[in-house]
């Protein structure tokens, strides 16, 4: 998904058609992590804006939903970088050669990000794609295959 | 009562057994991870069984994660009884010859029933169906307890000495009877966070069985006089959200959520809420807050939830594994079992259910995963908060109290403990949630002493223990416990500071 920018043509309609649906849910502070999650799908990531809407729907001080997104370390309070892959470096990945693979394919920092777990250790080393799909007992060969796939797309 | 059998039957009746051929897909996690799909295609294995009349059936991991790509022959005679064989590893190739023989209904049987029981026993059997789940036993028991009172039902529980398998161990029936005995609205929430590096027991029971999680919230819905569940999901956890929705749809639309199975006067409404991440998540107390709306920290304790939970109300916690394993106990001989995730160095890599009551040696367990065992140093028992245990400890029996949550890595000569303890050491430290100084402050220092050449081991051991009595929650509590232990089974790996 293309994460939402405010400058972007379709930014007013993203934002609305978010705001749309999250009228749907109870306004009631027990939504506010059900919240979080329907923005990032919608747009990706949090953007600012997102946290005015929610904040004004639940009626939960603006500071507070703001602290209570910076505790979940799976929400994403700043854009990510589109298209990155996330290799995952918990023990059994280390083990079964996650650094080398990083060390092995010429990819950007930016596009390649590391993950504590992605808790399919039995199928080490695993990464995510940019679609989120979890690809698993890589090689180095295989993974410079996918990203050549993704730059094709 | 006897409307509930027939409900029941009614449901077994439009899935009997009919002598027919299946072809399992193993399309979990692990397959999809192994494009499994694609494999498939490749090698024409599915316009094969079509051509054979045979079902095809996407279904999930059925534990042996080792095994993937892989799919399942399954036959059922004309007694109804089914043999299975299962084709691993598809991706390196597959004896079709052998493949269509066995798919061939006219062919004899040449196959073998794994004999699978338990808690496992319907992974990667089910289709997806809520028909496929009761043909084989599902909500069976249900329907059985239903038909006692609370009381019997708790008693029940507490003399099954079921503990708590999401590591801490406490004891169920005692946990439900002090919910039970303060005054509702009860809640049940159920801990499907399993944020614990190492752990993915229970993201393959949600996805292969997740009417099993059902049925196991019913009972203790119904037990304890709970009207409302909350079953709190990691939240990358995609697949097992997924079948977990689906099968509580199912549920609903065949009535078992409604009055036509439960007992008369039981409503109950089970709502799915998705983590977002944070190893401290899967602190009960945590996830109490984050239902709520508020800042996922811990609670002081006490007050305990079974007296004042959610909204302050009693609220009973369970993992995954435990409401399952409540749907075990009344078999004959229920078996003492408990599901561990094994990964590391061995040919077979997965999810095992494996004896917990101590009849089983790690020797054995390790052998029967294709462990060279000359070839582990140590094993590593329960993630960022275990314990290594030592190759010279492998003789030891498998009980409960020492596997937590049932994360086993198994090390290779080429690990480093050290660089596995200070790994694990500054997980925790991101992880911590900054909510009490012991933990905030503990972890940085106790990564930095360790990532020193020389380690004052003393000055360690003495961060350790500030840490285990005063941090608010287990995170805190248990950081240290992969440290102490690699310093107390490996002390030649540290070179300690000359005091």
């Amino acid at each position: 998904m293309i994460p939402y920018d405010m400058t972007a043509d379709d930014a007013g309609d993203r934002l609305a058609n978010f705001e749309k649906e999250l009228l749907v849910l109870p306004a009631v502070k027990s939504y506010l992590l059900p919240a979080f999650h329907l923005a990032q799908e919608r747009l990706d990531w949090l953007p600012p804006e997102s946290i005015v809407v929610i904040s004004s729907h639940l009626r939960i001080p603006l500071s507070e939903v703001y602290a209570t997104a910076t505790a979940y370390s799976e929400l994403r309070l700043e854009k990510p970088q589109y298209g990155a892959w996330y290799m995952c470096t918990g023990v059994a990945c280390e083990a079964a050669g996650a650094q080398r693979l990083i060390d092995a394919v010429d990819i950007a920092p930016e596009k390649l990000g590391r993950i504590d777990c992605q808790f399919l250790c039995s199928l080490a080393p695993v990464c995510t794609d940019h679609h989120g799909k979890i690809l698993g007992r890589l090689t180095a060969d295989r993974v410079r295959a996918f990203f050549m796939e993704d730059i094709g797309d | 009562m006897t409307i509930q059998h027939t409900f029941l039957e009614a449901i077994r009746q439009e899935s009997r057994r009919q002598p027919i051929s299946k072809l399992f897909i193993h399309k979990g996690t692990c397959g999809m991870a192994t494009d499994i799909v694609s494999v498939c295609e490749e090698l024409g294995i599915i316009d094969m069984a079509m051509s054979l009349n045979a079902e095809i059936i996407e279904t999930s991991c059925d534990g042996r994660c080792w095994a993937a790509p892989s799919v399942t022959v399954q036959k059922i005679d004309d007694a109804g009884a089914a043999y299975s064989r299962r084709f691993d590893r598809i991706d390196l190739g597959i004896d079709l010859e052998e493949f269509n023989k066995v798919l061939d209904l006219t062919t004899v049987h040449n196959v073998f029933d794994d004999g699978v029981t338990g808690l496992a026993s319907r992974f990667g059997q089910l289709d997806g169906s809520l028909l496929a789940a009761v043909e084989l036993g599902a909500y069976s028991v249900a329907e059985k307890v239903f038909l006692q009172d609370q009381k019997t039902i708790l008693s029940k529980i507490e003399t099954s000495k079921l503990s708590g398998r999401g590591g801490a161990h406490f004891p169920t029936g005692l946990k439900w009877k002090l919910a039970a005995q303060n005054a509702g609205p009860r809640y049940l929430v159920v801990n499907a966070e399993e944020g614990e590096p190492g752990v993915f027991k229970d993201r393959h029971l949600l996805e292969a069985d997740p009417h099993r999680l059902i049925e196991g919230i019913l009972i203790c819905c119904y037990a304890v006089g709970v009207e409302k569940a909350f079953v709190y999901v990691n939240g990358q956890a995609h697949k097992a959200i997924e079948s977990l929705l689906t099968a509580l749809d199912q549920a609903k639309n065949y009535g078992i959520l409604g009055s036509e199975f439960l007992p008369e006067e039981m409503s109950v409404d089970i709502e799915v809420r998705a983590g977002a991440g944070g190893y401290v998540c899967g602190e009960e107390s945590v996830i109490l807050n984050s239902i709520e709306g508020e800042r996922p920290v811990p609670r002081f304790k006490p007050p305990f939830a079974t007296d004042q939970g959610l909204w302050g109300m009693p609220t009973v916690i369970n993992n995954v594994e435990t409401l399952a394993a409540v749907t075990t106990l009344w078999q004959d001989s229920p078996p003492p079992t408990k599901l561990v995730s094994l990964s590391g160095n061995v040919t077979r890599p997965g999810v095992y259910e494996v004896p917990a009551d101590g009849t089983l040696s790690w020797n054995g367990f390790l052998l029967s995963a294709g462990a060279e065992l000359e070839t582990v140093p140590a094993l590593l028992l329960g993630g960022p908060s275990g314990i290594f245990l030592p190759r010279d400890k492998f003789e030891e029996r498998i009980e409960m109290k020492n596997i937590g949550a049932g994360g086993i890595f198994v090390l290779s000569p080429e690990s480093s403990v050290r660089e596995i303890t200070n790994a694990l050491a500054g997980y925790n430290e991101r992880e911590s949630c900054g909510e009490c100084t012991p933990c905030r402050e503990g972890t940085i220092r106790l990564t930095k002493l360790l990532q020193q050449e020389t380690v004052d081991l003393e000055k360690v051991e003495e961060l350790i223990e500030v840490m285990e009595e005063a941090s608010l929650c287990m995170l805190g509590g248990m950081a240290g416990r992969p440290v102490k232990s690699a310093i107390e089974n490996f002390p030649a790996t540290w070179i300690s500071v000359d005091r």
